[in-house]
């Protein structure tokens, strides 16, 4: 949406306009009564307390109307009596909890505009800067959303998954999930021209873990929410409880106004909603808080973490991560991503070339590398740090030299001629971005410190001589050569959208497979029940069914 | 057909009489209301978890059910009551006046089953005010729940208004003969009545009429209720534009039943053969044959685009649709009865108001039965067609199943209630069986006898 907009209402210049003329055919003072509506709107995002705007305007109420009945009166009188406290103090005084207070502010303005003619909505629409000056100009057409806006989202590579469910048992926890509401929802899968072995036998004997392995034999599929920018339950919806934030695309549920018709479960085409049938098995005050509101423009709603009885739920990106609400490390992370065992899922700003999902979605080659060559569970495959190099290189090594020399620093890992033209091939390709400071932009960061080994061997050893290439299998040390090289070790795979005819238009891209119109789930490597995860929630609703007839099914 | 001569005190005969069997049937109903209303009482308490409901995906359940299918099926009867009782009206087709209230107030007894089934379905129905009207100016415009609770509510004014005007009329003429414990209701239901406005109330009526007519392919039957469905393009179960032709065959092919039973009771409880005589049996059995045709000629339609070189989610899902034993059974019972309706038109000899009940009876029950499963079908074949737990699971619970008894109940506890206050037949029908109607130009729809 654009800032060019210069209203200060959320439905923008030409609602304004209107009111204002409805107010100008009133008796009553137009002018004041825009001012007001004006600074309401200021106190539902909270940049004016309650008792500010009553005092603010309260002399020309009194002259205007001969009274001053909004319902700010009271905050104002509470900020009268205790004029030695902060403001939040005062608005603690009288609702006695401060966090609930802004939410209690919100509703009250929401009717304190309503009252002078404009309805302050609590919606998750635009909320432009205040000049009622511009208001005169024409209506500035609204832009389409600029690509540098933030848009969470994620690039998956499902040849990467290997089917450990951690991400599933990980998103459980951070959310306090329910058996069975598998947000984050993982599945083996074959049809008439992808097979997927016999499963459920664990990793081990699945085979599993094939060298660079890209996870296993299976075909996955990782299916979080999508997100999606024409999200058609968030279309649907009765009540916008279902919305997409503005600041950053996420699709989310206000579980505070959602009715539990369920509309938008029976409209997502990817299935990924799941309905509070009861009464949630984690307590409400169990539930850290920090992790269930989310910041928004006009103040705070309870967007995160599991739903209470009787509305909907669904994977959520983490907004209370996003918000810095669980520390700054945190943005720019999901609780899957951090859980994923070989980084199959990226999570960041998809709009951003510097994010994760971004590198991993255009540079897939290069960021498998990236990726396999830093993370953590494959230590055997990883690459070197500059010190450890220094350590042990001497000046006049040659290649095969050098890589044993490396080789031999840990007796845990391994150092092959793959790895090294690995990494100078990523030396090769990398266009030297920079990771930014404002997220997580994990892959970009380890690309940099992949460069800094290759420079440190490079002190050593000349990598770009025509035998140390030779070596390498990099060729004559081109691109061409090292994107070859790259494909050969990670494989170049397809990418693809779920559902893309479908016309939602996804943050979710994937890598790999693409399962066909007829693929069906099979068992995965390793099945929910053996990591405590339930998977056909239909089993636990049953039990409290009543009078349901067992086996029988429409 | 009887030769009696329909008089005031037929119609008044309702109103003026208590008999056991009146107690017997009010008890009947309200035990059965109150029954769901306990029922709904415990569901509030522990959450729809007591229903068989579930989520579709991953979960192998079904995210609507009989909620929803009872839901849209009350619907039908109410906006086919009120396009039947508005072509009687626009198109002249006085032979049916008899009925004509009785379909106004079938409409206004579906109207309040499906509302009150809105409230049941919802996790959260004490939100309904603050989260839906609240955020009415901004759902209005992309929501077909949103569409669907308007054109109800819409037209739940529409036909009470129309009722009620109607009703001016008769409570004044007949007003001596009603009962003095009801005289502020009906003072309020005629204030500032004079005899000259009965023909602008005939011209409102007559305007009213149109609309419902106009509207109803559009926003009725034929248009936002489908749509519910038929927009959503990843359920192939329910997409396409066949839909709004379908949903309103259903309708009418329900309401027409509703008020065949209705009239039925009426009928042999007041002695009514003079009133509602056969011949009103006759044509509207025939009325339903005609939407019976339409409707299986529809599910035809929709069968043969999914199983010829269908896309493979039609095709699945169509497949799986006549393959669904519940789905045979209903066509059947629907089939079996038009074949019985077209014999009976070719032979008179096999008409009679029994086996006329009966056919309403089956088709009733085979509509709600269709309406039930096509609302689960589409959990059952979705596009994304991947989870191991899909096609789910899914059969209404105990409770479920008693909203049907208890929506049943309060619309036979509405009729028993209207009944003792006002004429359920319209004074206008007698008048018009006598011949001394004041109308006559309007043109009527010539009687054939069968």
């Amino acid at each position: 949406m654009s800032t060019d907009d210069e209203s200060f209402h959320p439905l923008g210049d030409e609602w304004e306009d209107e009111l204002e003329t409805m107010l100008d055919d009133t008796e009553y003072d137009s002018d004041l009564g825009m001012e007001m509506a004006q600074d309401a709107m200021r106190v539902t995002k909270g940049e004016l307390s309650e008792a500010e705007f009553h005092e603010r305007h309260h002399e020309a109420v009194m002259e205007e109307f001969g009274e001053d009945e909004r319902p700010t009166k009271e905050a104002y009188e509470a900020a009268q009596e205790e004029a030695s406290g902060t403001v939040s103090n005062m608005l603690g005084a009288f609702d006695g909890d401060g966090d609930e207070t802004r939410r209690e502010t919100m509703k009250k303005m929401g009717v304190g505009a309503a009252a002078v003619g404009l309805g302050a909505f609590g919606t998750a629409s635009d909320g432009p800067e205040e000049s009622l000056a511009a208001g005169d100009g024409p209506r500035q057409e609204t832009t389409e959303e600029s690509p540098t806006d933030t848009q969470w989202g994620m690039t998956i590579d499902l040849e990467r998954c290997d089917g450990c469910l951690t991400c599933m048992t990980a998103c459980t926890q951070e959310n306090s999930l329910d058996d069975g509401v598998n947000w984050m929802y993982v599945m083996a899968w074959e049809d008439e021209n992808n097979d997927s072995p016999e499963g459920g036998n664990g990793l081990s004997e699945s085979g599993a873990y094939t060298d660079f392995n890209m996870g296993s034999e299976f075909n996955m599929l990782v299916r979080p929410c999508q997100h999606c920018t024409d999200a058609p339950c968030e279309k649907v919806c009765p009540t916008t409880a279902r919305h997409t934030r503005d600041k950053d695309g996420l699709v989310l549920t206000d579980y505070d106004v959602c009715i539990g018709c369920r509309y938008c479960q029976v409209a997502c085409p990817y299935g990924v909603n799941y309905f509070q049938w009861d009464e949630p098995s984690t307590d409400y005050s169990d539930l850290d808080e920090s992790h269930t509101m989310g910041d928004y423009e006009y103040g705070e709603r309870w967007v995160d973490s599991r739903a209470p009885r009787g509305v909907m739920s669904k994977c959520t990106m983490c907004p209370s991560r996003q918000d810095g609400t669980q520390g700054e490390e945190k943005v720019g992370t999901s609780a899957c991503e951090d859980a994923c065992p070989p980084g199959a899922i990226q999570f960041g700003n998809v709009n951003d070339e510097k994010s994760d999902p971004y590198q991993h979605r255009e540079h897939p080659t290069k960021s498998r590398a990236v990726v396999h060559l830093t993370n953590s569970i494959e230590s055997s495959k990883s690459a070197p740090s500059p010190d450890d190099i220094d350590s042990a290189l001497s000046e006049g090594d040659d290649v095969e030299t050098a890589i044993e020399k490396i080789d031999g620093l840990s007796d845990n890992s391994s150092f092959t001629e793959d790895q090294l033209a690995i990494m100078k091939a990523i030396d090769i390709l990398s266009e030297g971005l920079e990771p930014g400071d404002e997220e997580n932009n994990s892959i970009l960061r380890n690309e940099q410190n992949i460069l800094a080994s290759v420079e440190a061997i490079q002190q050593y050893v000349d990598l770009e001589s025509d035998e140390a290439l030779e070596a390498l299998q990099l060729g004559d040390g081109s691109e061409q050569e090292a994107k070859f090289r790259l494909h050969q070790y990670t494989g170049k795979p397809s990418s693809f959208q779920l559902l893309e005819d479908i016309g939602t238009n996804p943050n979710v891209t994937y890598l790999g497979q693409e399962p066909g119109p007829e693929a069906q789930q099979v068992d995965g490597p390793t099945s929910p029940e053996d990591v405590g995860l339930v998977d056909e929630r239909q089993e636990v609703l049953d039990n409290e069914t009543v009078g349901g007839v067992d086996g029988v099914s429409l | 057909m009887s030769t009696k001569e329909p008089t005031e005190a037929d119609i008044l005969r309702p109103i003026n009489t208590l008999t056991t069997k009146y107690f017997a049937l009010y008890g009947a109903a309200a035990l059965g209301l109150v029954a769901f209303l306990i029922a709904w009482a415990y569901q509030l308490q522990q959450g729809l978890i007591v229903t068989g409901l579930g989520d579709w995906g991953s979960g192998g359940g079904s995210t609507w059910g009989l909620y929803i299918g009872a839901f849209i099926w009350w619907v039908g009867v109410a906006h086919g009551g009120i396009i039947l009782s508005a072509a009687v009206r626009l198109l002249g087709m006085d032979r049916y006046m008899p009925v004509a209230r009785l379909a106004e107030m079938t409409t206004i007894g579906g109207l309040s089953a499906a509302g009150f089934y809105i409230l049941v379905h919802m996790g959260r129905p004490d939100r309904m005010v603050t989260s839906v009207i609240g955020h009415y100016h901004i759902t209005v415009n992309n929501s077909p729940l949103v569409w669907d609770v308007t054109v109800i509510t819409a037209y739940f004014v529409l036909s009470a208004t129309y009722l009620g005007l109607t009703l001016r009329y008769d409570v004044n003429r007949l007003r001596d003969d009603l009962p003095d414990m009801f005289e502020p209701v009906y003072k309020i239901m005629t204030i500032g009545y004079t005899e000259k406005e009965d023909q602008v109330i005939q011209r409102m009526v007559w305007w009213l009429a149109a609309a419902v007519i106009i509207m109803a392919p559009l926003l009725l039957h034929g248009g936002v209720i489908p749509w519910l469905f038929a927009l959503l393009p990843a359920m192939p179960g329910w997409t396409g534009a066949i839909q709004g032709p379908m949903f309103l065959s259903i309708a009418l092919m329900s309401a027409i039943s509703g008020i065949m039973i209705i009239s039925y009771a009426f009928r042999r409880a007041y002695d009514w053969d003079h009133i509602i005589t056969d011949d009103i049996f006759r044509g509207l059995l025939l009325w339903l044959g005609f939407f019976t045709l339409l409707f299986l000629w529809f599910q035809l339609q929709t069968i043969i685009n999914g199983v010829f070189l269908g896309p493979t989610n039609k095709a699945i899902a169509i497949e799986a649709k006549i393959g669904h034993p519940v789905y045979q059974v209903a066509m059947t019972m629907i089939f079996g009865t038009l074949v019985y309706i077209f014999l009976q038109g070719i032979r008179p000899a096999l008409f009679n108001k029994k086996r006329a009940l009966i056919a309403s009876g089956i088709i009733l029950t085979g509509t709600l039965t269709e309406k039930i499963l096509f609302v689960v079908e589409g959990f059952l074949h979705p596009t994304f067609d991947i989870y191991a737990n899909t096609p789910g699971t899914y059969f209404p619970s105990a409770i479920e199943w008693l909203s049907l008894v208890g929506t049943v109940g309060l619309v036979a506890l509405l009729f028993l209630n209207l009944s003792k206050l006002v004429p359920v037949v319209e004074l206008h029908a007698i008048e018009h069986l006598r011949g001394d109607h004041e109308h006559s130009e309007e043109a009527t729809e010539p009687e054939v006898e069968a």
